[in-house]
């Protein structure tokens, strides 16, 4: 089993393009990718609520996982959101700093991420690992770099000591080697597979991942295992 | 009278602001005395014109003082034919901002949606920011019969706003700014004249008060504030937005 642990449906401000849930079943479906945690752009872009309730709808409809997004321009209202998430039984937050204009090291940044890691959240945080990273430091958060390059991937592994709740996403890992850097210095449980599919070209990362040489347990915790145990039970 | 012609409906994403609905928009108005409002969804300008611009269209059907201002990214210039095309009579003017639509006032995107405007006879409030607001008229003056009128005279670079208007008589200049610095208005009236200048808001993201403020504190002579605050608008769009019209 495949999980993608970066789905996004809706419309997103830089392409104008969109993508329905039903057409990202489809491309997962044509791909061999069982599903994943889907956040909604509605949610980041404009407005939470309603965006998340499109997500958990998505989510029920086609078996995914729900993310609840917050909007970081109304830290009022993300606090509101990871709080009612955490009602819900949603253990995925998705952070956007700089999708809504917000500097990763603005205080509500780290301040709503101990939140969220009170709730017993796993983070699902966009930006390059230097920008967000220091925010989450030192929390004992869950976290899943969405943007891991791997221009950062040695940053990524030193701090991977103190912080045993970080995980990168395997979406920008593109060096040769960076996987399997990763996995030796990190460890195997420290890699979520991630595409953003539908948005990145899934092959890019989907051949890579097939053509790791991981033995089954490795295939199944980078390929799913690891995000579900972040995202808890069903 | 007055006639505020950048005004927007719908939820916003900061702490502390609950306005949603048009009753939201009509009750600052009220309490600040404007007669008209010209809006646009903020879920069109942050999202989605699609679903955006629908949506208002649902939301002023009852509300005559608030009158439609149809979202336009020049990235879905077809979307934006089809919804002209059956374009409710609600709607008087066209709104299209630069940074959520990721498009220069310089390129050709923005011309063309300038000439789609201009070919519905719709007058067009763009966004403009820093330099913008000069790069916007060079594009207008280059697309022929389009009346486009440069949202928050470009913010911070407000002092370029003159330029701006010597490229074209076809652009206005509509100071609404979350910042108020002293004198601003004053300075800009003095070298552009009252015909270029029209009053906005940008309420519900900013209370009227700001903007009205700083325009009061130019202390308008009487020809000044007719322009400003209704005339030059109903030149602009017509006597559709003339209250009770």
């Amino acid at each position: 089993m495949i999980l993608d642990c970066d789905l996004l449906v809706g419309r997103d401000l830089d392409t104008a393009r969109r993508q329905r849930p039903a057409e990202l079943a489809d491309t997962l479906r044509e791909v061999g990718i069982d599903g994943g945690a889907v956040a909604s752009l509605r949610a980041l872009s404009f407005h939470a609520r309603s965006g998340n309730r499109e997500a958990h709808e998505a989510a029920v409809a086609h078996g995914w996982l729900a993310v609840v997004a917050v909007d970081l321009r109304d830290p009022l209202g993300a606090e509101a959101e990871i709080l009612a998430a955490r009602e819900a039984g949603i253990r995925l937050v998705r952070l956007a700093p700089e999708r809504q204009g917000i500097p990763p090291a603005a205080p509500r940044v780290r301040l709503l991420a101990r939140i969220a890691t009170e709730s017993g959240a796993t983070i699902l945080a966009e930006g390059a690992l230097p920008s967000v990273a220091p925010a989450f430091v030192g929390l004992g958060a869950n976290v899943v770099f969405l943007d891991q390059h791997f221009y950062d991937l040695g940053e990524f592994i030193l701090l991977s000591r103190d912080e045993p709740g970080f995980h990168a996403s395997t979406r920008l890992l593109g060096a040769p080697g960076a996987w399997e850097t990763l996995l030796e210095h990190a460890g195997v449980e420290r890699l979520v597979f991630g595409v953003r599919s539908g948005w990145y070209e899934i092959s890019s990362v989907l051949e890579r991942f097939h053509a790791l040489g991981l033995d089954d347990v490795e295939r199944a915790l980078v390929g799913h295992g690891n995000l579900e145990r972040l995202a808890g039970p069903r | 009278m007055i006639i505020d012609v950048h005004g927007h409906l719908g939820p916003w994403f900061f702490s502390g602001n609950d306005a949603s609905t048009g009753q939201d928009n009509v009750r600052l108005m009220d309490a600040h005395g404007i007669d008209v409002q010209l809006v646009s969804s903020v879920e069109a300008v942050n999202y989605d014109p699609e679903s955006g611009n629908q949506a208002l269209a649902s939301a002023i059907a009852d509300e005559p003082r608030l009158l439609g201002m149809l979202v336009i990214d020049p990235r879905e210039l077809a979307l934006a034919e089809r919804q002209l095309e059956s374009l409710p009579s609600t709607f008087v003017g066209a709104k299209i901002h630069t940074h959520y639509a990721r498009t220069s006032p310089r390129s050709g995107a923005m011309a063309d949606a300038l000439r789609l405007c201009a070919a519905a006879g719709l007058p067009v409030l763009v966004h403009t920011w820093e330099a913008e607001v000069v790069e916007l008229a060079e594009t207008v003056a280059r697309v022929d019969d389009v009346r486009v009128i440069a949202g928050h005279m470009g913010g911070p670079g407000w002092r370029r706003s003159p330029s701006a208007v010597e490229r074209t008589d076809r652009l206005w200049l509509e100071p609404c700014w979350s910042h108020a610095p002293a004198g601003r208005i004053r300075w800009v009236l003095d070298r552009v004249g009252p015909e270029r200048l029209v009053f906005g808001s940008d309420s519900t993201l900013i209370d009227p008060g700001v903007t009205l403020g700083a325009v009061r504190a130019a202390r308008l002579d009487a020809e000044e504030e007719r322009r400003v605050f209704h005339a030059n608008a109903i030149e602009i769009f017509g006597d559709r937005v003339v209250p009770g019209s």
